[in-house]
């Protein structure tokens, strides 16, 4: 009997060990990487990821990593990861730009609007869910405003709370616009990261097609079809053509 | 005479011959002229290369054996350079003659040599009618005329085939025919082979004669050159004559007057140069067959392929090499290299091309060897090829196609990456920017992970909904309580403005009456009195109690409006006053008692 419980007490312990809280295994992957190693770090990074978590400083981790390891192509495409969570951080486009440096692909982007640069600003300045919360506030704040237009005792009162509940909803409506926005971002998955050190585009979908260009490790690029093992893509530069989907990874 | 001249230069020359390949191989051999005529006797003779033990000679069916077997011996020393070679050798000699025309075959004969027993090869001597060359002059007139006729000396051109297909080897040969002998060439003009790809193989030194019968006539016949010829063009293509002059020697004529004594002694010769041409030779080129793979580089004959990488794993921006083999025979030395795919990010350089092929009667072969010279500039895992080779067999008539397994090559990383930035970094001097030492990327956040699962979101949750449709709810339901409260409450006033108002009437009625039977002293009286009356029943104060101090604090300390009370006490001071004046008129009543009205229900409300 004792053996036994000896036994499950063992079992449980190992059980324990084995399976680390993602919290656990964050702190070890930073302190391994405060010690350059970068590997053991990786591993670890990338075992919170395969337990379903995800977050901008994860996958900023993760692909910092990569780049240690000099895996451009990857940490490209964790950085890509990152961004979508955030792509105002500073860090994170500094990072970006370091990796892209490695790629050997050089393509003109164009540059974004700056008013579109500043909304983005703002919008990615707080996360989706606090945008939702804050949404849902001034939902409550114009629906009492609006009461209070209604019901006001003097006409001044209702006036103002008019306009205010006009602006709170306003307000409201943007908020929404960021979460949803951030959210549909998240979820859209219409890049990809080339993986292969060379990786052949082709005017077709198949073998035989016509080599169009080449396309190195690290290259970002829009997917816009796919067909069977194919995918089409467009570059930056509005160029497009075949990829083998194993080539590639979205991000 | 001239014949015995040619006959020692024969011999001498067979004997050479049978030196040089006893020498180099065979123990015991067998030489004969191939072909003989019927009235001519010649020599069969046997070689052994060491002293035989025992000679067992063969049967001679067909042949009259006149003399023999004669033995001789001979031995030779020579040193050359300090190193000594020594020869030596022992043949047998039969004369014979044959006895019918025809071919016949002379069995093999035996020796034991040092208690080994070799075997001559059987030996086929072909008996034509018709003179031999060897055979002592019985038609010598003919000969010592100047007429030689083409019969006498004549050249032939032949090729190994009249009919082949493009790329396929053939063999030409150019051969001299004669019965004369020749003392030499001049003028020789060998042909062109146009639409050919041509090349003389396996030409001998010197010209060796060798009996031949054509046409039931024996020749001393030469191979002038050999050719290997490539057909480079289809359809019928000829080879050119080939012509030359040749200087025949003659016995002079002999003019018996003139011969001195000495022409008795001396064979008097003389030199008749004579063209002989050989004729134009057709040869029949078919294309080659339609359906030609797409890796068809012109081989024609049989060949293998092979193709290897010099190293299996090179690091980016170093050289390798893919290295095709392709060996066999045909027309090797025209195959062109294979034409390969590389992954698009290999430098590919020059083919070089090593060709290790020998022509010889039986067409090219051997093998040759293409490298390609790769620098590959990626790194990865890269499959090149696989190799394709085509070639047409001519045996078998179609084409076949050669794959080489998919080689693969792992390039590495890039090692010596560093030469590059350094010497791009020296070409700014004289002015610099501040410039960043190294670039690194910052440090990872250590902060907390703020993981979440997946991809949940906030908005667009069920709990975002539930709230979103609870604060819409509140709205609505706020609104409503809201809106009916105020309605009720109006209710309220009004019904109180309902009652008010009556009271003030009630109080006010005989005011009124007064007011309409135009009292003017009465109606004051009662106003004042109905004032004082609900003030008393406002305010639980009997009537004796009342003043207007007293009203005033009291609906003060009832929170009355201050403007109320003013508005009361106005109007009692104003009855107080009309009670002990003349009447002013009409319309100062009404507008008193209206007062009163207003002032009645505005404190009732």
């Amino acid at each position: 009997m004792k053996r036994i419980v000896l036994f499950l007490y063992f079992s449980v312990a190992i059980s324990l060990l084995d399976a680390q809280t993602p919290k656990e295994l964050w702190k070890n992957a930073n302190n391994l990487y405060s010690q350059s190693n970068y590997s053991e770090a990786l591993e670890n990074y990338l075992k919170i990821e395969d337990m379903g978590y995800a977050s901008e400083s994860l996958f900023y981790n993760i692909g910092n990593s990569y780049f240690k390891l000099k895996e451009a192509g990857k940490s490209i495409l964790y950085y890509e990861r990152a961004l979508k969570f955030n792509p105002s951080d500073k860090d994170l486009i500094n990072n970006l730009n370091l990796a892209k440096d490695f790629s050997l692909d050089k393509i003109e982007e164009i540059p974004d609007f700056i008013l579109g640069t500043w909304i983005e600003n703002i919008n990615y300045s707080l996360s989706s869910d606090k945008w939702g919360i804050i949404t849902l506030f001034l939902f409550a704040v114009a629906a009492l405003l609006l009461l209070s237009f209604r019901f006001g005792s003097s006409s001044r009162i209702r006036k103002i709370s008019f306009f205010a509940a006009m602006a709170a909803l306003l307000l409201g409506l943007g908020s929404g616009y960021f979460s949803m926005n951030q959210k549909h971002r998240y979820n859209l998955k219409n890049t990809a990261i080339v993986m292969k050190p060379v990786s052949t585009v082709r005017s077709s979908p198949d073998n035989s097609g016509k080599t169009l260009f080449i396309l190195h490790e690290g290259t970002k690029v829009e997917l816009l079809e796919e067909l069977g093992q194919w995918k089409r893509v467009e570059l930056a530069d509005g160029r497009q053509g075949w990829i083998f989907s194993v080539d590639i990874e979205v991000i | 005479m001239i014949r015995i001249y040619f006959k020692r230069v024969m011999l001498l020359l067979s004997s050479l011959i049978i030196v040089l390949s006893g020498a180099a191989q065979s123990v015991f051999t067998v030489d004969a002229p191939r072909v003989v005529g019927l009235d001519e006797s010649f020599r069969l003779i046997f070689t052994a290369s060491a002293e035989p033990s025992s000679f067992n000679p063969p049967t001679f069916a067909g042949f009259d054996v006149l003399a023999g077997p004669s033995s001789s011996t001979m031995s030779s020393t020579q040193i050359i350079n300090g190193k000594r070679t020594e020869s030596f050798q022992v043949s047998y000699t039969y004369v014979l003659q044959p006895k019918s025309l025809g071919k016949f075959t002379i069995s093999s004969a035996s020796v034991v040599i040092g208690g080994k027993g070799y075997t001559s090869e059987p030996f086929t001597i072909e008996v034509v009618k018709g003179e031999g060359s060897g055979s002592s002059g019985t038609n010598e007139s003919s000969q010592a005329t100047e007429n030689i006729s083409s019969d006498d000396i004549f050249m032939r051109m032949s090729t190994s085939k009249s009919r082949v297909v493009k790329g396929e080897h053939l063999i030409a040969t150019l051969k001299i025919y004669t019965k004369v002998p020749i003392a030499g060439f001049e003028n020789v003009k060998f042909p062109t082979f146009n639409g050919f790809w041509s090349q003389e193989v396996d030409t001998p030194s010197n010209i060796e004669f060798v009996r031949e019968s054509v046409n039931g006539k024996i020749y001393n016949a030469a191979v002038l050159r050999r050719y290997m010829l490539l057909p480079q063009q289809t359809g019928s293509l000829t080879i050119d004559p080939s012509e030359m002059i040749c200087q025949i020697q003659i016995k002079s004529p002999a003019s018996s007057s003139q011969r001195s004594i000495f022409d008795d002694f001396f064979d008097s010769f003389q030199t008749v140069r004579k063209r002989i041409t050989a004729h134009s030779v057709r040869v029949y080129v078919d294309p080659l067959p339609a359906g030609a793979p797409p890796a068809f580089a012109g081989g024609v004959g049989d060949f293998r392929m092979s193709a290897k990488l010099n190293r299996d794993s090179v690091n980016a921006n170093e050289a390798v090499s893919l290295i095709v083999t392709i060996s066999g025979t045909g027309n090797i030395n025209l195959i062109e290299a294979p034409k390969i795919e590389f992954p698009a990010d290999f430098e590919v350089y020059d083919t070089k091309i090593t060709d290790k092929s020998s022509k010889t009667g039986r067409g090219a072969s051997g093998s040759k060897e293409f490298e390609y010279p790769l620098i590959p500039r990626g790194s990865g895992q890269f499959t090149l090829g696989p190799v394709q080779f085509s070639y047409y067999d001519i045996s078998k008539r179609k084409y076949i196609s050669l794959t080489s397994e998919p080689l693969t090559l792992g390039v590495g990383k890039d090692t010596g990456g560093g030469t590059i930035s350094s010497s791009s970094l020296s070409l700014g001097v004289n002015k610099q920017a501040v410039r960043s030492i190294g670039s690194d990327i910052r440090y990872i956040k250590t902060g907390s992970s703020k993981l979440k699962r997946g991809n949940h979101f906030f908005f667009g949750s069920v709990p975002f909904f539930a709230l979103l449709a609870m604060i819409i709810a509140l709205y609505f339901v706020l609104n409503k309580y809201l809106s009916k409260r105020i309605e009720r409450n109006r209710d309220v006033a009004g019904a109180k403005n309902r009652r008010a108002n009556k009271v003030a009437r009630a109080r006010l009625k005989t005011a009124e009456s007064m007011l309409k039977q135009k009292q003017y002293s009465r109606f004051y009286e009662e106003l004042h009195r109905a004032l004082l009356g609900y003030c008393s029943d406002k305010l639980n104060l009997p009537l004796s109690d009342l003043s207007r101090d007293n009203i005033a604090g009291s609906l003060t300390e009832k929170s009355v409006k201050p403007e109320f009370i003013q508005e009361l006490l106005s109007l009692i001071e104003a009855c107080e006053y009309a009670r002990y004046a003349p009447d002013p008129g009409g319309i100062e009543m009404d507008n008193n008692y209206m007062r009163a009205i207003k002032l009645i229900s505005d404190l009732e409300v």
